[in-house]
């Protein structure tokens, strides 16, 4: 498989539930060895894409492919070659952390003992525990070890962060960098959900951004955050024939004015230097900042 | 050394890696043979992909900037550039131009931009200086 083939391909997702159309018409690709932002608000049809692609949901139309594999009618071999995480994780409360492990263990064809070791080290769980015992932040950890120890070609991750302390939170990240991706770099694809952006915006390659069940946004995060700017300016006085069309978004609060731009950024800078302002500050968006601003590009296209 | 990445700035986070490695190599804060982080720490603790530093290390490699040595890591390599006076002269050219229409859009006058540049290379000298008097001070 080369570096730039798919592992995930959707074309035209449409799944709803009764007459509620939780995805409707959704494209997008992943190609192997990127880490893939999916944002959306809740109900925007984040999880309901997920599971048609874990084959726990059937499609209603369109198409979903996995390693180039219908998830529909190769099951066994996707799921032998991804790992899960979902927001809210469940085991045998009866099984300690050690079972629970080597239950997980015995699904798959290999395990990386060491990773194991490893990890339970760095989260400091006692694999005599019971699972019923743990802590919502140690039953992640656990899902976590689970779905890294087989080294998995992609890793599918539904909101695993929330809900989690800080330290947690950004233990788990590390995890996903160090121990998931530094073993094979080019084998280690992670498709990620998330509400928590800000934490995942060093680790995200592409992102879409999902609004009722379509896609609203798809970009490379660099290039996002080259086009989407702050540009703030602050006038002797207050500015009265400023034409800044072509702008997201306009705030003006007396001789101050606050601009977002989406991609047209030279150009409205331009205009606002010809007013000569006393100060000028430019700034790109985080990827949090512009899944906010998405949402008014929405609200305008509406 | 450490590095410190700004989503804010617009730049792209290889571009940041790129340009503090150089930075650090220049001032001296970073001295030919010394190694920099490996890979894996240093995207654990910034929190960012892998592959990001990846590629920044393979560009820097690539520029002549530092060598990998297999199973060892990466080291800042002694300045040496493989291309003539006048190359060099040509590409340093094109980067002073953009501080010149940097300069030319703050309105900063000619005479106060040479003495810019003149307080900015003594700037970078005194820096190497005194690392280097640290480094001499700190070995027997």
């Amino acid at each position: 498989m080369s570096i730039e083939s798919a592992v995930i391909e959707i074309h035209g997702l449409k799944r709803g539930y009764g007459r509620v159309e939780a995805v409707n018409g959704l494209d997008l690709t992943v190609r192997a060895g990127r880490c893939y932002g999916f944002f959306g608000r809740n109900g925007a049809g984040k999880t309901t894409t997920i599971k048609c692609l874990l084959n726990l949901l059937r499609p209603q139309s369109g198409t979903v492919r996995v390693f180039g594999l219908d998830p529909r009618k190769n099951e066994v071999e996707v799921k032998s070659r991804l790992a899960y995480v979902p927001d809210a994780v469940a085991f045998y409360p009866w099984m300690t952390v050690r079972n629970t492990l080597d239950y997980l263990a015995s699904f798959r064809a290999q395990w990386n003992r060491d990773t194991e070791a490893d990890l339970l080290r760095r989260f400091g769980l006692n694999a005599a525990h019971k699972a019923s015992a743990l802590s919502k932040g140690q039953r992640t950890q656990l899902a976590l070890i689970g779905a890294i120890c087989p080294e998995p070609e992609l890793l599918v991750l539904d909101e695993p962060t929330s809900g989690l302390d800080p330290i947690v939170r950004r233990e788990f990240i590390e995890t996903v960098i160090g121990a998931y991706q530094s073993g094979d770099p080019e084998h280690r694809t992670v498709f990620v959900s998330t509400h928590l952006i800000s934490e995942f915006e060093g680790l995200i390659d592409e992102f879409t951004i999902i609004e009722q069940g379509r896609n609203l946004l798809t970009m490379a995060a660099d290039a996002a955050r080259d086009r989407f700017r702050k540009i703030r300016a602050r006038f002797s006085q207050p500015p009265t024939k400023l034409e800044l069309t072509g702008a997201l978004s306009v705030k003006q609060t007396g001789r101050e004015i606050e601009i977002l731009a989406n991609g047209s950024s030279e150009e409205l800078i331009a205009k606002l230097k010809a007013q000569q302002p006393e100060d000028l500050q430019i700034e790109a968006l985080t990827l949090e900042e512009i899944f906010i601003a998405s949402q008014t590009l929405c609200g305008s296209k509406s | 050394m450490l590095f410190q990445i700004n989503f804010k700035s617009g730049k792209p986070v290889y571009l940041q890696l790129i340009d503090q490695v150089r930075h650090a190599a220049a001032s001296g804060a970073l001295r030919a043979g010394e190694a920099l982080p490996s890979l894996r720490p240093l995207a654990e603790e910034l929190r960012i992909n892998r592959n990001t530093v990846a590629k920044a290390y393979a560009e820097l490699e690539s520029q002549g900037v530092i060598e990998t040595v297999p199973g060892k890591g990466c080291f800042l390599k002694v300045v040496d550039s493989p291309f003539t006076k006048q190359a060099r002269q040509k590409l340093l050219a094109q980067e002073i131009d953009q501080a010149i229409v940097a300069a030319h859009h703050l309105q900063i006058e000619d005479a106060d931009f040479l003495g810019m540049v003149r307080d900015r290379l003594k700037h970078f000298s005194k820096k190497v200086e005194s690392a280097e008097a640290a480094k001499d001070g700190g070995e027997p």
